[in-house]
């Protein structure tokens, strides 16, 4: 079930009012939990087992882990391998089946071995890569001590599927979540309004930014034959770039707002991430609760910057490749990955080469560096967005100028369009860039943000919206 | 447990300090008013409350009644000629069977009925319309929202069929809910000077039908009235104007559609082509670019298909074809009384009984 559908819209009516009526603190979990499993088995009903597999194993899993907390540290590392294997295992199946086969016969051709790999018509589960990080996650912090197991099943299964964050996270961790199930929860009545405010906001940025404003901008550009001209592939990469954020952030903040109208907390996914001045900044305002996973189980566990300085360069660009390959099962990705992490390798060299920490001095040196960082950021979105090289190849030509006399590919009213919704983005970003929403809210006559927020609602109701999927769904 | 980063403690979030109930009556009362103001407006323009819009969804509903066995044994697949210009009160009255309507604007069925033949055990009768730059073209659609369709109505899941049941719901009452009127084609509309070699959004198809429940579809009355939209709908035909059908195009149309008459016979069904009525400008095109001696009637000839060419019946002639493709309300129903009364007398089963094969 999408956010932005009818169906949608009624399930949430219907869980609210469940949720409010007089049932015991257990009873309301367990409604809960129950509607989350509606919310995931109405996309594929047979996929629950998946997620119920994953939770299961990872419960008994966190327990024997804990249970031989006294034993050896092989002991206790065989439970976890058994959880990584298991949930690894299913979104290898399931998502890089088909890529693993499909290299294999690319190697065996370049050794003259003539393989063709079998037809691959598995569906992707729905949030399988977000709910394995979320179960693994559980496991590793009561692998390294930073968590006992939970206490009670009904927590924990909630924990894992509690619907906002099931499909497309934040990828929330169990201290984040799991207390707040364990005493009776109730939205107050500024948490419902303001959990609706964020609804609406979220709404506005998927339906009417995102889908109605730019995807078919980017689609027009990306989706070009031939080669591209300079003003249409960057204004298609913008486009893409706004279409991108606008659709998961919008996802987040929906997620959150729902969250509250319920009485529950999740954490920020996004801080303004296009007036980020800097990669390390970038990542911590961009999908910040999969920078901080692979942070806390991947880059640190390698050895962070505890090593030698090439190490941690090492380091460094092995998380953001295993980060690029684990948004989608294509080497697109993993570039996309990789030229972060180059970018991050290069702003640590400068930084130690210069001694410069923090943001620069100066209004103007600040913008240019942002305005810097949100152009390279651009340059990666192609290969995030292109379906294969050639077509990535095709959009770099036409933005470093080397697609020649390239025929014209955007209408007018495109541009014009394109070019007005990014500036208001990235405007937006830079001035909320040090602010909360919450603050600049508080400071604001309450009849503006009224206004404000009635006009975007507005706008979602006639945009429409006809339930297309949310970008990160797909990962 | 140690607290090194934010995601090691539980999270706690900001609320602002306003006035949240005043802010949300202001927010209720600009929505309700600005909402009440967009329907009247949508439907002084001519949109009106149970015009139910087609979509992917609502083919699907069709689509899955074909194989549940939920249907009369006439299924009718084609593009937007035989969808708007086929009257199915007219059919029912005619003959006592209401037709499955799986044609979809837009699109090739030749694909559709390849699948018909192929996937489902469908016995009865297939009426195909054939519009000649989409049936004999090699591609399905130019239309990305049908993209997916021919597999779509199996993997439908349940969330889009309870969202289409209320969306259909909404769409008895609620007139702004069309697809044709929402935000984004309305800027894009924009009349504005485009770039060489670029087409306008402005030139892309406008609202052209109405459609109620079983997929009736019926020219969308404005265009019948209204000079401005009609010959709108003319110039948005434009690309239409372009080369024909290459032969290894129709070659191959042919060959598909033999296979779909042969198999669909052996089971004791029969198909029937349908060419309905253009007009003007358009009809010029066809005629040049796909005349009818070198696509309809070897399609006739070669699948042993028994067809029903508008050209050849007076009782089909001076229809009313406003934007040149599709026929005025009135004359769908006059088109449609004419070629059902045909396929009454060709097929003894029209008149009562289980369709099978043609009388000879």
């Amino acid at each position: 079930m999408v956010f932005n559908s009818l169906t949608f819209l009624v399930f949430f009516a219907v869980l609210l009012v469940l949720h409010r009526l007089p049932f015991s603190w257990t009873t309301k979990k367990v409604n809960l939990l129950i509607a989350s499993y509606v919310f995931y088995a109405a996309w594929n009903p047979p996929f629950i087992l998946l997620l119920w597999a994953s939770t299961i194993v990872d419960w008994f899993i966190a327990r024997g882990i804990y249970a031989s907390r006294d034993k050896s540290r092989a002991t206790r590392r065989s439970w976890l391998v058994i959880s990584v294997a298991v949930n690894i295992g299913f979104i290898g199946f399931f998502k890089y089946g088909e890529f693993l086969l499909q290299n294999w016969q690319a190697l065996m051709a370049s050794f003259g071995i003539i393989w063709v790999a079998p037809e691959w018509d598995i569906v992707l589960p729905v949030g399988i890569s977000f709910y394995t990080f979320v179960t693994l996650s559980y496991t590793l912090d009561v692998y390294l001590g930073r968590l006992k197991p939970i206490d009670s099943f009904l927590n924990y299964a909630l924990f894992v599927t509690y619907f906002p964050h099931l499909v497309a996270g934040p990828i929330v961790r169990p201290t984040q979540l799991v207390p707040q199930f364990e005493t009776p929860k109730q939205a107050t009545r500024d948490q419902m309004l303001w959990g609706l405010g964020l609804m609406v906001l979220g709404l506005f940025e998927k339906v009417v930014v995102a889908d109605a404003g730019l995807a078919n901008v980017a689609d027009r550009v990306f989706s070009a034959s031939g080669p591209v001209g300079f003003a249409d592939a960057w204004l298609g990469t913008l486009a893409f770039s706004g279409q991108i954020f606008c659709d998961f952030a919008g996802y987040s903040t929906i997620a959150v707002g729902a969250s509250l109208c319920l009485g529950f907390a999740l954490p920020d996914n996004f801080r303004m991430p296009y007036a980020a001045i800097g990669f390390s900044d970038f990542w911590r305002r961009w999908h910040i609760s999969l920078s901080t996973w692979l942070r806390d189980y991947l880059y640190i566990p390698l050895g962070g910057n505890r090593g030698s300085e090439a190490r941690t360069y090492v380091n460094l660009m092995l998380t953001m490749l295993l980060g690029g390959l684990w948004h989608g099962a294509n080497w697109t990705f993993v570039v996309w990955g990789g030229l972060h992490g180059l970018y991050l390798a290069a702003e640590r060299w400068i930084r130690a080469k210069t001694g410069v920490a923090g943001d620069p001095a100066g209004t103007w040196n600040r913008l240019a560096l942002a305005l810097l960082t949100y152009l390279l950021v651009n340059i990666t979105w192609v290969f995030f967005r292109a379906e294969n090289f050639g077509a990535a190849a095709r959009m770099l030509a036409g933005m470093f100028g080397f697609a020649g006399a390239a025929p014209a590919v955007l209408p007018t009213i495109y541009m014009i369009k394109a070019g007005v919704i990014v500036a208001g983005v990235v405007t937006v970003q830079w001035l909320m860039r040090k602010r909360e929403l919450e603050d600049v809210v508080s400071r604001t006559p309450w009849w503006v943000t009224g206004l404000v927020c009635a006009a975007m609602l507005f706008a979602v109701i006639i945009a429409q919206g006809s339930g297309e999927a949310f970008i990160y769904f797909q990962f | 447990m140690k607290h090194v980063h934010e995601q090691d403690e539980v999270t706690v979030r900001k609320i602002p300090a306003m006035r949240f109930v005043a802010m949300g009556w202001l927010v209720l009362v600009i929505v309700v008013a600005a909402t009440a103001a967009w329907e009247w407006r949508m439907r002084s323009l001519g949109l009106r409350a149970g015009d139910l819009d087609d979509s992917k969804w609502h083919w699907a509903v069709e689509r899955r009644r074909l194989e549940s066995g939920d249907h009369d044994g006439v299924v009718i697949v084609g593009s937007s000629r035989i969808l708007f210009d086929t009257d199915l009160d007219v059919w029912e009255e005619m003959t006592g069977r209401r037709p499955l309507q799986l044609a979809l604007v837009g699109t090739n069925p030749r694909p559709v009925l390849l699948r018909l033949a192929e996937e489902s055990d469908f016995s009865g009768l297939v009426v195909v319309g054939v519009t000649p730059d989409l049936y004999f073209m090699d591609r399905f659609s130019y239309l990305p929202q049908y993209g997916e369709i021919l597999d779509f109505w199996r993997q439908e899941s349940p969330s889009e069929r309870v969202g289409h049941r209320i969306g259909l719901f909404l769409s008895r009452y609620i007139a702004f809910l069309d697809e044709a009127y929402r935000l984004a084609p309305l800027i894009e509309r924009v009349d504005i000077p485009d770039r060489t070699g670029v087409r306008r959004p402005y030139l892309e198809v406008w609202k052209l039908a109405e459609t109620s429940a079983d997929r009736q579809h019926r020219l969308w009355p404005r265009l019948e009235t209204d000079l401005r939209l009609r010959d709108h709908a003319r110039i948005a035909w434009g690309p239409f104007d372009g080369s024909g059908p290459a032969p290894k195009s129709v070659e191959s149309a042919i060959a598909d559609s033999r296979r779909a008459v042969e198999t669909i016979r052996a089971r004791g069904g029969d198909v029937v082509f349908v060419r309905a009525p253009s007009a003007g400008l358009y009809y010029e095109n066809e005629q040049h670019f796909a005349p009818r001696a070198k696509t309809w009637d070897p399609l006739l000839a070669e699948t042993g298909a028994f067809g029903i060419h508008f050209e050849d019946y007076p009782a089909m002639q001076n229809l009313e074809v406003p934007e040149w493709s599709h026929l005025s309300r009135d004359s769908a129903t006059r088109f449609t009384r004419a070629y059902v009364g045909v396929l009454r007398e060709r097929y003894e089963e029209l008149r009562s009984g289980p369709v099978a094969h043609p009388v000879p």
